[in-house]
């Protein structure tokens, strides 16, 4: 027990992520695989087979060694292939907390929801905030401009950034937008001024939920969108228009976060069903099922 | 003859309507919605002036102008086909180093495009709601697929080019002089002798007659972006409710659901607008949520329908946003839903919306009119009956054959009734006219 080699697996609604890692219970985690998927219309079952696959051949691990699987976010996808399921959010300040031990807030922006999570330095979640049920200002909204301009996802932070002032939008429909988004160009908006009204709008919903939640400084950005540096680069202007300074970090490794506070969270439980613990599973960190994590 | 212009500016669709004096509709223009809404009205009114001449040659035709009717739209799209070609020609010649391998392939496709044009146009293709670009973007990729690997060029950028030059080409205005293609498609139409010397004078007549356009109205979706005058413009609310009277003078409801927005509307008995709810904010309970996962499940947005009303047991769809329907529908097909039980729930989605909207405007206490691109969808007007009839008890809801006109009519009957045409869209202004 004293070293457990756990698998962490989050199911999002664009990617699935998965992460291999080492559990030492003297000095810590040690990540040996992690795996991004996008799901991309397809079966996301098949989609996680193949990045499970992928996984333990980068870690040159039989999924037999493993000493739990840890299942996060979309739990019915990975039915049949994991141990057990764990809380979107814990896992979040779990993982966020492994990537910067200073983290004090943790920002989860997904594909479909953003969550604000305020934590102690022990990953304890204190309060959180999360978005309603509608994609306007998510990552897939900011998707679905980029295709609608025709620029690569991994573009479009940067060209953001080159504009040299937004192009105000608010609040639209990250459906009806593309419509939005053919005024703005039949009215000679640059896609740049387009793009990087976008992200101010993005920004402006972020800071709107961290306030919400008193989330403390640092703020440890995890989800797919941390990787979006014009993204970030906007959040840092917003939140510190008022003076307070917030520190807002990322790591290339944020999109995983929610794999691998599962993954810890499983080596956790392992130990803790190992001793023979009272506790009950929820105690844990253990969740119900529940779609959406 | 004068006539009175009604113009319905849509988020997809353009429409035109012509009324004469009495108000009855002389002439009928509709085309695909493009990012320069100038070119867009100006093809739907044209479309509008020429049906009404072609209606007018047809009436002193008899039995043959069912076939000429067909050839001359054909002939239209031609036209329509050719400054595709010639623009398509011009963009792959500029592009750098590739322009010389490129053209050739991208012609070979085209010209195969002209020889099936009687085929690609007809009548079939066009009440399926396709316009030209939607006839001509489905056959090119697929001739792409095979040229580009017979020619050894790149698919990619075939139809990076097909990309390009549809939009140079759909924004050009193409003057189709009425007599020429009318001469076309008698010959295309195979008449000899007196039937073809018969149809030439009922043509070269209609193409001499005079129709004076003396008043006008625009309406439609992004009313700051009307490309029309503001003493012109009337609120979509006000057409829907006259135009909906005017076929159907028993309607004391409209649900109008559009590419973009949902509206309940309660007229009176002289179709004026008594109290309305609208939704324009958020694309469920919109034509946009169909067409939002029509793209996701790889679908044409007219087989979602026909599939739909197939099911036998609705799937509940809990999402309200249409991103995360999109999402929730690919889980449900993921754990063995099937696609038309899907499909049905989606219908009973769209339609759970507009119901509530519906119910904030007053309910249905009579004949209710359904109007808008849905109301062609027939697994959506079942959803409807079904839950109007729960709600309020039986009702009578009509959808009219013309119904994607609604809007556009009202605009002309209210030219009609006095709008002054002072400043009537000019053609040579339009910013897209390369004239």
């Amino acid at each position: 027990m004293q070293r457990l080699t756990t698998c962490g697996i989050d199911v999002g609604s664009s990617a699935i992520k998965v992460v291999i890692l080492d559990d030492d219970a003297d000095r810590g985690a040690e990540l040996r695989a992690t795996h991004l998927e996008r799901i991309r219309r397809r079966a996301p079952q098949a989609v996680l087979a193949a990045a499970l696959r992928s996984a333990l051949a980068t870690a040159k691990v039989d999924e037999g060694d493993l000493a739990y699987i840890a299942s996060t976010g979309d739990g019915d996808v990975a039915e049949g292939v994991r141990t057990g399921h764990f809380y979107g959010m814990t896992c979040h300040a779990r993982g966020g907390l492994f990537l910067e031990p200073r983290a004090r807030s943790v920002l989860d922006v997904g594909a479909l929801w953003a969550r604000a999570i305020v934590i102690d330095p022990r990953a304890r979640v204190l309060a959180s905030r999360m978005t309603s049920q509608c994609a306007a200002g998510t990552g897939q909204f900011i998707e679905n401009i980029a295709r609608y301009l025709g620029v690569r996802l991994d573009e479009v932070g940067a060209l953001a950034m080159t504009a040299a002032r937004p192009e105000p939008v608010s609040g639209i429909c990250a459906v009806l937008a593309e419509t939005d988004v053919i005024n703005m160009v039949s009215r000679g908006i640059s896609t740049a001024e387009i793009l990087r009204g976008i992200h101010e709008s993005v920004a402006i919903r972020l800071v709107k939920l961290l306030r919400a939640a008193k989330g403390g400084t640092p703020v440890m950005v995890t989800g797919g969108l941390a990787g979006n540096a014009g993204l970030m680069a906007t959040l840092r202007e917003r939140l510190n228009d008022s003076g307070a300074e917030t520190e807002v970090l990322t790591h290339p490794l944020s999109a995983h976060a929610g794999a691998i506070g599962a993954a810890l969270w499983g080596a956790f439980r392992r130990r803790k069903l190992a001793a023979g613990s009272t506790l009950t599973p929820t105690a844990l960190g253990a969740a119900p099922l529940t779609v959406g994590g | 003859m004068k006539l009175y212009l009604g113009v319905d500016l849509g988020s997809t669709t353009s429409k035109a309507v012509l009324v004469d004096g009495d108000e009855h509709v002389v002439g009928r223009g509709i085309t695909n919605t493009r990012s320069n809404y100038d070119v867009a009205v100006e093809i739907a009114r044209r479309d509008a002036m020429t049906d009404a001449r072609l209606a007018l040659a047809l009436r002193l035709l008899g039995p043959d102008g069912a076939a000429i009717a067909e050839a001359f739209w054909v002939s239209a799209d031609l036209a329509r086909l050719d400054a595709l070609r010639q623009s398509c020609r011009a963009t792959a010649a500029a592009i750098p180093g590739e322009g010389p391998r490129l053209a050739p392939a991208v012609d070979v496709i085209l010209a195969r495009m002209v020889d099936e044009a009687s085929q690609l146009f007809n009548a079939t293709a066009r009440s399926r709601g396709s316009f030209f670009r939607d006839i001509v973007g489905a056959r090119f990729h697929a001739l792409a697929e095979e040229q580009s690997a017979r020619a050894g060029v790149d698919f990619e950028r075939v139809l990076g080019v097909y990309d390009r030059a549809i939009l140079d080409a759909e924004n050009q205005l193409i003057d189709l002089p009425f007599d020429d293609v009318f001469a076309a498609a008698v010959a295309h139409a195979g008449l000899t002798g007196d039937r073809r010397a018969a149809a030439l004078a009922a043509g070269r007549d209609a193409g001499a007659a005079t129709f004076d356009v003396v008043g006008f109205v625009g309406t439609g979706y992004g009313r700051a972006r009307l490309p029309f005058p503001r003493e012109c413009i009337r609120s979509e609310i006000l057409c829907h409710g006259l135009g909906a009277h005017a076929m159907l003078p028993a309607t004391r409801t409209v649900l109008d659901i559009g590419g973009q927005d949902t509206k309940a509307i309660q007229v009176d008995g002289h179709g004026l607008v008594t109290s309305f709810q609208m939704n324009d904010r958020c694309a469920a309970g919109c034509g946009r949520y169909l067409g939002y996962i029509a793209d996701e499940l790889q679908l044409g947005l007219h087989e979602l329908g026909p599939l739909a009303l197939t099911s036998k047991r609705p799937s509940r769809i809990t999402s309200t946003c249409t991103v995360f329907a999109g999402t929730e529908i690919r889980d449900l097909l993921a754990v063995g839903e099937k696609r038309e039980d899907v499909l049905s729930g989606l219908h009973r989605a769209i339609i759970t919306r507009a119901m509530s909207l519906l119910a904030r405007s007053g309910g249905v206490t009579d004949q209710l009119t359904f109007t808008g691109g849905v109301a062609r969808n027939q697994a959506a007007v079942n959803a409807l009956d079904d839950m109007v009839r729960t709600h309020y008890g039986p009702r009578t809801i009509n959808v009219h054959a013309d119904s994607i006109y609604t809007g556009a009519l009202g605009a002309a009957l209210f030219a009609r009734r006095g709008v002054p045409a002072e400043d009537l869209p000019d053609a040579k202004e339009c910013a897209g006219c390369n004239a």
